[in-house]
């Protein structure tokens, strides 16, 4: 299995300068942040969608529909019940707070599909560089793209474990919950262990290969803030202002909830 | 091949007035360990020349190896007595990234190793931390890439590379920092035979080069033949440094120091040939059979056939019944096309093939982990869709290939003793089954033992008690010499033969080929997810053309015999039939 989410396609999405992207992703981050109402969030839901289709990046969301579909089913849930508006609907369950429930679980889900179309289509390297040149020190950028590079690693390497611990007998389906956090001990140390040991060997390698030599270090990766990074740029922007100016023209909001 | 001995030794000496590495008196303990793991080393090599270390695990080769460009002292905590100079400086005077750029250091674990998103950035990497020019770095890429033989791969993930590839990835990334030394730490052991036959093939093309000093550390004994000089350690001391050919025709101090000696020569040395006399390779073996005027004593020959058939009769019921099996991973990469395949009680049974030939795939079968997209699996005379992972565990015992993705406990007796107390046994027949368990892997007295302090052969029987310990039918195991040395191997390869002689199917995935030869019964060879070859080992071994399509090659004792025309599966089957005078 390919442990990284970077799709290796040709669009302008992937063509775009790292850091535009990083600055489209700010952008996502506010633009989710606007609304309250439901209906609003799911129009910038399908915003962020249509980007995610234009950068051909869709399959990686197969690999975590299961978690968007848990927190929002999640968040719904606690919003409905911890929540409390005006118009009840049935049992302790208001039709705000349920409304409410829907444009954060549509705000969380926004924010991580927004994240993940930056990994699909940024290299760990362009992130890294892109850091560097926004002036984010060397050292601390290769920290964050071998930490994005990590997460997947470790989820192969349980996912054998896993298969190793299921032919010995174990069975994660069954018990209660404290039985069955426990049953994780057995997964949880040998990946903890392997982590370790391959950490280690990846850390030699990086010094046997000059990590952090000198001050200065070359980057074969050349970045270009073009013309359609600027372009991409300035019609985000205008979006984000539209999306802002309509919300404070009054509309998006949710009226009568209260936490 | 190696018909010219010690012919650069006498053609490079003049090159090189002062050896480009120099160690003296190296002692090195690691913090918190009693025993230090090199004592009083010394050692010189010259430029261009092709040295090969060797020893038995613990030896403290790799620990050389991290002498080499720094790692050791400035990386590890410890204490280092004496001095190591590479090109006349000693490496206490610098950090490692600067001694990086003279000795380029490849590790076995080239998963680890590699960590870019494409093939050409992993080779930028090095090149880019010692700020070489952009152009240059390019340059510089293109040519260690051609080098190892991936061009047109610059722009793959590392993660979707064969073994041998990603290895040959990591060598170039080291080369393209264009070190005038190039250490390898055991650059095969994880790979197939085609993937170890390209990186040797790399190591060869580089040694031709004259400015270029290559040290390999290597346990299998077949890839060495290539060396000027072989450096033998053991318990952290050089033992023997001296001509390749000279050490490989020593089978008495191979043996002694844990190294697998070459079939060929042992076979000759057990006839009682001179030292001196003694041919190394199969082709070698072929000629001097025939000029020694030795025959096959076909009376032998025939008693060996049948004591085969006679073996095979003796296996019962069918256990394992695969019928038409296709599988394809999520996705639709097939895996798996047509298989078909019974294995009765009491087989030993070897699962051959190249990485990716599905093998493991086929296996995993067995025990339901995975299941059939087409055709049927059946343990039992009950299809493995009706039984479940669970309850397939209870018959089939699957040991994985690294014993660290499944240990977990405080203790050995806690770790052996995990699946039976799932399976809700009794305190005594748990205690029972962990004694018995524990018995059979020779590690009786290792209850109380730290799993996590034991040597790597000795996680490896924990490993395999454990699954023991759940008393099943048949034992997988998968890759079980993996990483152990020599004596290991042998001592891990006679415990799984004591199993099957008492009664348990052993079903063995591996792609050692005298593993295979010495203890299987049958081998099943597979290539592109396919049965390509089932039948007798004898048989299967035989077909060498077929064996080298599916990239894997027989051991040399057994290339040798098949010449000979009466296929042969060990040294001791070879003496055996082996007719000369006075006999």
């Amino acid at each position: 299995m390919n442990p990284y989410l970077y799709l290796d396609r040709d669009t302008f999405v992937h063509r775009l300068d790292p850091r535009t992207k990083m600055f489209l992703l700010l952008g996502a981050f506010v633009l989710v942040f606007i609304y309250l109402n439901p209906l609003y969030q799911l129009a910038v839901l399908a915003v962020i969608l249509f980007f995610g289709y234009l950068a051909k990046m869709l399959v990686n969301l197969k690999r975590i529909w299961f978690i968007l579909v848990m927190i929002s089913v999640m968040t719904v849930l606690l919003w409905s019940i911890f929540g409390s508006g005006e118009t009840p609907l049935f049992l302790f369950f208001e039709l705000e707070s349920l409304l409410y429930g829907l444009a954060i679980a549509l705000r969380i889900v926004g924010a991580i599909i927004a994240g993940m179309i930056f990994l699909s289509t940024t290299r760990n390297e362009e992130i890294a560089t892109g850091l560097v040149k926004l002036g984010i020190p060397y050292r601390f950028a290769f920290a964050v793209s071998t930490a994005l590079r990590l997460v997947p690693t470790i989820a192969a390497t349980g996912s054998t474990i896993g298969q190793a611990q299921r032919s010995r007998g174990l069975d994660l389906e069954s018990g209660n919950i404290i039985q069955r956090i426990r049953k994780n001990v057995p997964l949880l140390i040998p990946v903890f262990v392997s982590t370790i040991r391959s950490t280690n060997v990846f850390s030699m390698a990086l010094e046997s290969k000059g990590f952090g030599a000198g001050k200065e270090r070359t980057y074969v990766l050349e970045l270009h803030i073009t013309r359609r990074d600027v372009l991409a740029m300035v019609l985000f922007l205008l979006v984000l202002a539209a999306a802002l100016a309509i919300r404070l023209a009054g509309y998006g909001g949710l009226e009568g909830f209260t936490r | 091949m190696g018909d010219r001995p010690f012919e650069s030794h006498e053609g490079a000496p003049a090159l090189a007035a002062r050896p480009v590495v120099e160690i003296r008196d190296l002692t090195y303990s690691y913090r918190g360990r009693r025993e230090p793991a090199l004592r009083g080393v010394n050692l010189e090599i010259r430029e261009g020349e092709f040295v090969v270390i060797m020893g038995p695990s613990g030896a403290g080769k790799s620990t050389l190896c991290a002498a080499l460009n720094g790692l050791v002292p400035h990386f590890f905590r410890g204490r280092m007595q004496g001095e190591v100079r590479i090109r006349g400086r000693s490496t206490g005077e610098g950090r490692v990234g600067e001694f990086a750029r003279e000795v380029g250091l490849v590790f076995q674990d080239f998963e680890a190793q590699l960590f870019s998103t494409n093939v050409a950035l992993e080779v930028a990497f090095g090149p880019e931390n010692f700020r070489v020019d952009r152009e240059e770095i390019l340059r510089r890429t293109e040519e260690a890439l051609a080098r190892v033989r991936l061009q047109g791969f610059e722009n793959r993930q590392p993660a979707t590379l064969s073994g041998g590839q990603k290895q040959r990835l990591a060598i170039a990334s080291v080369l393209a920092m264009e070190p005038h030394i190039l250490c390898l730490d055991e650059p095969t052991t994880d790979l197939d035979p085609i993937g170890k036959q390209e990186v040797l093939q790399i190591s060869a093309e580089l040694r031709r080069r004259r400015d270029m000093t290559l040290i390999v550390v290597e346990h299998e004994t077949e890839e060495t033949l290539e060396a000027d000089r072989i450096v033998i350690l053991r318990d952290g001391e050089v033992v023997c440094d001296r001509p390749a050919r000279e050490v490989l025709r020593d089978v008495e101090l191979l043996e002694e120091n844990r190294v697998m000696p070459l079939q060929v020569a042992r076979f000759f040395h057990g006839l009682g040939v001179r030292k001196e006399e003694l041919p190394l390779t199969p082709r070698e073996g072929v000629n001097q059979f025939r000029e020694r005027g030795f025959r096959v004593d076909e009376r032998c020959y025939e008693e060996l056939l049948r004591r085969d058939e006679e073996r095979e009769k003796s296996y019962g019921e069918p256990l394992i019944e695969v019928e038409e099996l296709a599988f394809s991973y999520p996705g639709g990469v097939a895996a798996l096309e047509d298989v078909n395949l019974t294995v009765r009680r009491g087989e030993f049974l070897a699962v051959v093939g190249q990485n990716g030939s599905g093998k493991t795939t086929l296996v995993k079968h067995f025990n339901g982990l995975l299941m059939p997209t087409r055709g049927s699996v059946r343990v039992g005379g009950e299809e493995t869709r009706e039984q479940g992972v669970r309850l397939l565990g209870r018959r089939i015992g699957y040991v994985f290939q690294n014993p660290d993705h499944q240990i977990f406990s405080d203790t050995v007796f806690d770790e052996v003793a995990f699946g039976p107390k799932l399976r809700g046994l009794g305190e005594g027949e748990v205690k029972e089954r962990v004694t018995e368990a524990l018995a059979a892997v020779g590690l009786e007295g290792y209850e109380e033992e730290d799993p996590f302090g034991l040597t790597k052969g000795e996680r490896q029987r924990v490993a395999v008690a454990s699954i023991l310990a759940g008393r099943p039918e048949v034992v997988i195991l998968d890759e079980p010499t993996t990483g152990l040395d020599y004596a290991e191997q042998r001592s891990m390869m006679e415990l799984v033969r004591r199993l099957n002689e008492s009664g348990s199917t052993i079903i063995v995935v591996t792609h050692t080929m005298w593993v295979v030869a010495e203890y299987a019964h049958r081998a099943v060879v597979m290539r592109d997810g396919r049965v390509a070859l089932s039948g007798s080992v004898r048989e299967v071994l035989s077909h060498e053309k077929e064996l080298v399509e599916a990239s894997l090659r027989p051991p040399h004792i057994v290339s040798m015999s098949n010449e000979l025309g009466h296929p042969a599966l060990s040294v001791e089957e070879m003496l055996y039939i082996t007719e000369r005078d006075g006999r």
